[in-house]
């Protein structure tokens, strides 16, 4: 009977929305499109930190940078040697890493010098070259998928000529190209090696920019970082977990501040709707009251009210996260990525991957379907208390 | 006894002044009664029909269906009894616009009934009315007439004890009239009660056994 009664209701909560299609329809649409924002923010947060882990996988465990009145300087490669000793350092390679102001295209490239051959997965390198398997050698370089659309290079047989600090060009042979799945990380990239690198920045034998420390066991990292930065004292000691931490941050705080607009969004809906279910006309006023004559209770009408809230709140919870999802999967977050990787002359073009984790799809179902629910309800009460004989008169 | 009114009075405030629409009215009606109540437009016939029906609480008496007092019911037994036992028909068509014919007559089984069963019953309702065909209109799609006749129908659909008629021929052809007279009348013969009121004196003399009870200002008079 209980069943029965609830399935029945449902039955006409579904026909008295698709009677009303035209209002229905408007209320989904707009609701979805507010969703759709909200969790295409949640969604483009999500699949940036998955593919900052993923690209930071093959990266040094920990970086070190000399520092001088709180400002970053050279560091002297001997430093190499003062961390002789601590257990657990599987290897030490020097870079460069530096930036490259190109006037003509107005883009800061990153210029990362690295003797690969020295790196204990410099391997791995040639599975993120999308052509020319080779590492570069002495006088070439890899770029980024960004470097060579602003540089126009051709496909084969490129040349860069970059400019040193006496404004003498240096010629490097354009050896191959990353692949764009790295974009996040290697789309302003122009790799090369630690010669060469030095060269291009004029910075005297002896010295890198940084020192990249591999760890053999990836737990002991904040150990080692802190015994290095006990026996470096003038040095920055920056571990993999914050860079990551760094990068979450900033999509954090530009999401959470691009969430904050969008929360007042849905709130302003959820008013919206709070204000459409308060004025009912009097023919709804009639077929609440017609309703009751016949038989339903007060209970009903309530139920009745509760199951359309939550089929269009919900409908549109469905609606505007497949939406949000193909526009994070198929498009790119083509709408937002600027708002959250930001804006440059060389914009990565990087495929966004959102995992759907329960407690991100929770957390929207929880900001759209029971607010709208609350909204609803007390109109939901209004309606239902209206005495029997209001369709007698 | 079926049911039984007990001294019920009910009064409503107009323009900062008290109307007794119904007034001290007692009756009782049992088992396949026809009653009929007449009386003049604003005569309270309406009012007292709304508060035997459980629709309106009356400030002071009582009214009994069955020897239960309707308002000493939660809202739920009072609704489950004006789903049960009791069949409205108003004095307007009273019809959802926006279900159609057959939807509007299974509004009264939405509990409990499957959905095959609702159809077939309010398939055999409208024919018995010869609006067998008008089963997929919209009300705005009917004739006064017609609505009138669908929600004359659907007061039947429940099988109820009691139908309450508030001037159910009141905008009826003749033919139309005749036609729902003998349909209470088969009814009434099954053992359905009726409570009628209008303010056609000749509505009673086409039942079996009708007794008429005439309302005048709110008071109700053998």
């Amino acid at each position: 009977m209980s069943l029965a009664k609830q399935l029945n209701i449902l039955d006409y909560a579904l026909q008295g929305l698709w009677r009303r299609r035209l209002k229905t329809g408007g209320i989904v649409i707009i609701f979805s499109a507010v969703i759709f924002l909200a969790a295409s923010f949640q969604f483009t947060i999500k699949a940036l930190n998955n593919l900052v882990d993923q690209d930071l996988q093959a990266t040094p465990e920990i970086i070190i940078q000399k520092m001088s009145a709180g400002r970053q300087e050279s560091i002297p490669l001997d430093y190499i040697k003062k961390l002789k000793g601590i257990w657990g350092i599987r290897r030490v390679v020097p870079r460069i890493w530096g930036y490259y102001f190109d006037a003509t295209t107005k883009a800061n490239y990153t210029v990362i010098g690295l003797n690969y051959k020295k790196m204990p997965m410099g391997g791995l390198l040639d599975k993120a070259l999308i052509k020319g398997s080779l590492l570069p050698g002495s006088g070439e370089a890899l770029v980024g998928t960004g470097v060579k659309e602003a540089l126009r290079l051709p496909a084969k047989g490129a040349m860069l000529s970059l400019f040193r600090p006496d404004y003498s060009l240096k010629a490097l042979k354009v050896s191959g190209e990353f692949m764009p799945s790295t974009d996040i990380l290697t789309t302003d990239t122009i790799l090369m090696n630690l010669a060469d690198s030095r060269d291009l920045f004029g910075i005297k034998p002896g010295l890198v920019t940084d020192l990249c420390v591999y760890v053999a066991n990836p737990r002991e990292v904040t150990t080692i970082a802190r015994k290095i930065a006990a026996r470096l004292p003038d040095t920055r000691v920056v571990p993999k977990s914050q860079i990551k931490e760094t990068y979450r941050e900033v999509f954090g705080w530009r999401g959470g501040f691009a969430s904050i607009c969008l929360l007042t969004a849905i709130a302003a809906f959820i008013i919206f709707a709070w204000d459409k279910a308060s004025g009912m006309n009097p023919d709804e006023k009639r077929e609440v009251a017609i309703l009751k004559v016949i038989g339903w209770q007060t209970a009903d009408i309530l139920g009745l009210r509760f199951y359309e809230g939550f089929i269009v709140s919900f409908m549109s919870f469905l609606l505007g996260c497949s939406l949000a999802y193909a526009h994070v999967s198929f498009m790119g977050a083509g709408l937002f990525r600027p708002i959250l990787t930001g804006w440059s002359v060389i914009h990565p073009e990087m495929v966004l991957r959102p995992g759907l984790e329960f407690s991100d799809i929770f957390l929207i179902f929880s900001l759209v379907v029971p607010p709208y629910m609350a909204a609803t309800i007390v109109p939901a009460w209004r309606s239902a208390i209206i005495p029997p004989d209001a369709a007698v008169n | 006894m079926l049911i039984e009114c007990k001294r019920i009075t009910k009064t409503y405030r107009s323009d900062n002044k008290l109307l007794k629409a119904v007034d001290g009215a007692s009756f009782t009606a049992d088992k396949g009664d026809f009653v009929v109540i007449l009386g003049h437009s604003g005569s309270g016939k309406t009012t007292l029909l709304s508060l035997v029906g459980g629709l309106t609480r009356p400030d002071e008496g009582e009214v009994l269906i069955h020897n239960t007092s309707n308002w000493q019911q939660s809202d739920q037994a009072l609704s489950v009894m004006r789903n049960k036992t009791i069949g409205f028909i108003f004095q307007f068509a009273s019809l959802i616009p926006s279900l159609n014919v057959l939807e509007n007559m299974a509004l009264p089984l939405c509990f409990g009934h499957h959905q095959h069963d609702c159809t077939a019953l309010a398939y055999k309702l409208l024919e018995e009315i010869g609006l067998a065909d008008k089963a997929k209109a919209f009300p705005g799609q009917l004739s006064g007439g017609q609505q009138r006749r669908v929600a004359i129908a659907r007061a039947f659909m429940n099988k109820p004890e009691i139908i309450l008629a508030d001037e159910p021929t009141g905008d009826l052809d003749e033919e139309t009239e005749n036609d729902i007279l003998a349909m209470f009348r088969r009814y009434n013969e099954q053992g359905c009660t009726f409570l009628v009121v209008t303010h056609n004196n000749e509505l009673g003399v086409s039942q079996n056994n009708p007794r008429t009870l005439r309302m005048r200002q709110g008071v109700l008079h053998a």
